[in-house]
C-alpha cells in the first residue's frame, strides 16, 4: 500500500527527518505574516479614515492606492519589488520584499473595509461631535471609530487569512518562506506528495484558529449591535 | 464547537480518501503474454505521450516563430514511437517544468520524461530511469561587467539556480572543494533566473552548460568552469518495468548504430 506511488512510507520518513527546513520554512511565514498585517492595519486605517473625511485631495490619493493595489496581480507587485526596484538602485532584502508585497496589498483592502465601517455609522455622530466641538481627528478617535469597530472586525479577520496565504508568493522570488522550502525540498528529491500535504496542513494550523476567531466576532457582534 | 468537531473529522476522511486513492499499487500480476501491459497499453492508445521541456533550446524548445516544438529531446521522443508503436509520428509531447515531471509521470498523464532529466540515486527510489543518452556538466553564466572570471571569484557570492535541479548540490559540494562561501537561492524557473541576475539579486545563474546557451546574450558570458557531471536519462513510472527494458534497448541501439550521435551533432550538441 505505502511502498510505492507519490505518498510512499520512505517519503514520510525523509520528510520528517528534514523537518528543520520546513520549520525554518515556517517561522519565516509566521513572521511576515506578522509583520506585513501590522503594516496592512496601519496603511488600511490611515487610508480608510483620509476615504471617509473632507479632504478633497485626501479622498484622490486614496483612491489611487485602493484603485491600483485592488486590479493588479500580488505576484506582478512583488515581482517588481524584487527585479524591478534594483534596477532603480534599490535593493530590499527579500524579507522586507515580502512584507511590503503582502503589507501594502492588503493595506489596500483594509482601506476599505475601515472606510465601510465609518460610512456605516450615522453621519449625525460626526456633526454632533463637531457641534461639540471635537476635531476630525478627535471625532474619529473618540466617537466614530469604536462604534465602527464592530462592523470592521468579522472583515479584518477575513483579510488576516488571505494575507497569511498570499505570503506564499514569496516562494517565487526565493523569499525561504514556508511554500520556498516545500518547493525546493520536494522539487530536488521529487517527494512531492508528504511535502505539499504537511506545508498544506501548516498553514491550514494558522488560519483555521483565525477564521473561527473570526465567526465568533461576527456572533458576538449580531448579539450586541 | 460540535460542527467543529465534524469539520475536522470529515477533513481527516477526505484525506486518507486522497491518500488512499494516489498510492494505489503500480504493480500489476505478471502477465506471461508477449506483450508487457505498461506497453501494450500505449498500443491500444495508439500514442505514446511524452513529457518534454518548452523552454530549453536545442534540447525541447517551442520556437516563438513557428510554434514548432523542436530539439534533440523531440527527435528521440519520435525514435521511441517509432520503436514502440511503428510509426515516428504518433508523439503526443506535452509540456513540462522541473516541477511538474514528478507528478505527471504518476498519475499516468505521460508514459515517459524526455526533459534535461538528471538522474540521481535519491530520484531512482521514485522512478525508473533509462540509461544515460546524454552528459553534461554544471556552468555558470555571469555578467560580463562583474568581472567574475572563474568558479573561486564567487566567493561570498549568491548565485540562483532552478528549483529541481541537482545544481544546488553540485555548487555546495564544488565550494566546500575549492574553500570559498557561496549562497544558493532558488527559482522556478530560468527566465526569473535570468531577471534576478539582470536585477543583481544574483550574481550568477548556474545550470547546465547546455541549457545555459539559450540565456547567453551580448552582455553575459560562460565561465570555462565545468563540474559535477549530469547524466540525462528517460523517466517512466515505477512499475513501467516493460516499458523501461524498451527504451533502453532502443537506447543502446541508437547508440551503436550512431542516431544517437546524429542527433547530436544535428543540434549542435558536444
Amino acid at each position: 500500500m505505502f511502498d510505492t506511488g507519490p505518498f510512499a512510507l520512505f517519503k514520510w520518513e525523509k520528510l520528517f527527518s528534514d523537518w528543520r527546513i520546513f520549520a525554518e520554512g515556517f517561522v519565516t511565514t509566521i513572521s511576515v505574516s506578522f509583520l506585513g498585517l501590522l503594516l496592512a492595519l496601519v496603511l488600511g486605517l490611515i487610508f480608510g479614515v483620509l476615504a471617509t473625511s473632507q479632504f478633497r485631495s485626501a479622498k484622490i490619493i486614496n483612491r489611487i492606492y485602493v484603485e491600483f493595489i485592488q486590479n493588479t496581480p500580488l505576484v506582478i507587485q512583488v515581482f517588481f519589488l524584487y527585479n524591478g526596484l534594483p534596477h532603480l538602485d534599490i535593493v530590499l532584502p527579500v524579507f522586507a520584499v515580502g512584507v511590503i508585497g503582502v503589507g501594502v496589498y492588503h493595506g489596500a483592502y483594509i482601506a476599505e473595509v475601515v472606510r465601510a465601517g465609518i460610512q456605516a455609522i450615522h453621519r449625525g455622530q460626526l456633526e454632533a461631535a463637531y457641534s461639540q466641538g471635537f476635531t476630525f481627528w478627535q471625532a474619529m478617535r473618540y466617537i466614530i471609530l469604536p462604534q465602527a469597530k464592530i462592523i470592521i472586525f468579522p472583515p479584518l479577520t477575513n483579510q488576516a487569512v488571505s494575507l497569511i496565504k498570499n505570503t506564499s508568493v514569496m516562494a517565487m522570488v526565493a523569499g525561504g518562506d514556508l511554500m520556498y522550502h516545500a518547493d525546493s525540498w520536494s522539487s530536488n528529491n521529487l517527494y512531492y506528495g508528504p511535502a505539499y500535504i504537511v506545508v498544506g496542513l501548516l498553514y491550514l494550523s494558522l488560519c483555521l484558529p483565525l477564521a473561527r476567531f473570526a465567526d465568533y466576532l461576527e456572533r458576538k457582534a449580531k448579539m450586541n449591535p | 464547537m460540535k460542527n467543529l468537531k465534524f469539520l475536522f473529522l470529515g477533513f481527516i476522511v477526505l484525506l486518507g480518501f486522497v491518500i488512499a486513492g494516489c498510492s494505489q499499487q503500480a504493480q500489476k500480476p505478471q502477465e506471461s503474454s508477449a506483450v508487457p501491459p505498461d506497453i501494450k497499453a500505449i498500443k491500444d492508445r495508439g500514442v505514446l505521450n511524452v513529457g518534454v521541456k518548452y523552454d530549453v533550446p536545442k534540447f525541447g524548445y517551442k520556437d516563438p516563430k513557428t510554434g514548432k516544438v523542436e530539439g534533440f529531446e523531440i527527435d528521440i521522443a519520435h525514435e521511441m514511437a517509432k520503436k514502440i508503436l511503428g510509426n515516428p509520428d504518433k508523439v503526443n509531447l506535452i509540456a513540462v517544468t522541473p516541477k511538474t515531471r514528478g507528478p505527471l509521470l504518476d498519475n499516468g498523464e505521460v508514459d515517459m520524461v524526455i526533459a534535461t532529466f538528471t538522474i540521481t540515486p535519491e530520484r531512482e527510489k521514485s522512478f525508473n530511469f533509462s540509461i544515460p543518452y546524454f552528459t553534461d556538466g554544471v556552468a555558470l553564466l555571469v555578467k560580463k561587467d562583474s568581472g567574475i572570471k572563474s568558479f573561486t571569484d564567487l566567493n561570498g557570492k549568491t548565485v540562483g539556480v532552478a528549483q529541481s535541479a541537482t545544481t544546488k548540490g553540485a555548487i555546495e559540494a564544488e565550494a566546500k572543494a575549492k574553500g570559498i562561501k557561496v549562497n544558493v537561492l532558488e527559482f522556478a524557473s530560468y527566465p526569473e533566473i535570468k531577471a534576478a541576475l539582470e536585477s543583481g539579486r544574483v550574481q550568477a545563474f548556474s545550470t547546465d552548460g547546455a541549457i545555459l546557451y539559450g540565456y547567453l546574450d551580448d552582455s553575459t558570458t560562460i565561465l570555462p568552469d565545468r563540474f559535477a557531471p549530469q547524466n540525462y536519462g528517460i523517466a517512466m513510472k515505477k512499475g513501467n518495468d516493460g516499458l523501461l527494458k524498451l527504451v533502453n534497448s532502443t537506447l543502446e541501439e541508437m547508440q551503436k548504430d550512431g542516431t544517437l550521435q546524429k542527433l547530436k551533432e544535428k543540434w549542435g550538441l558536444k
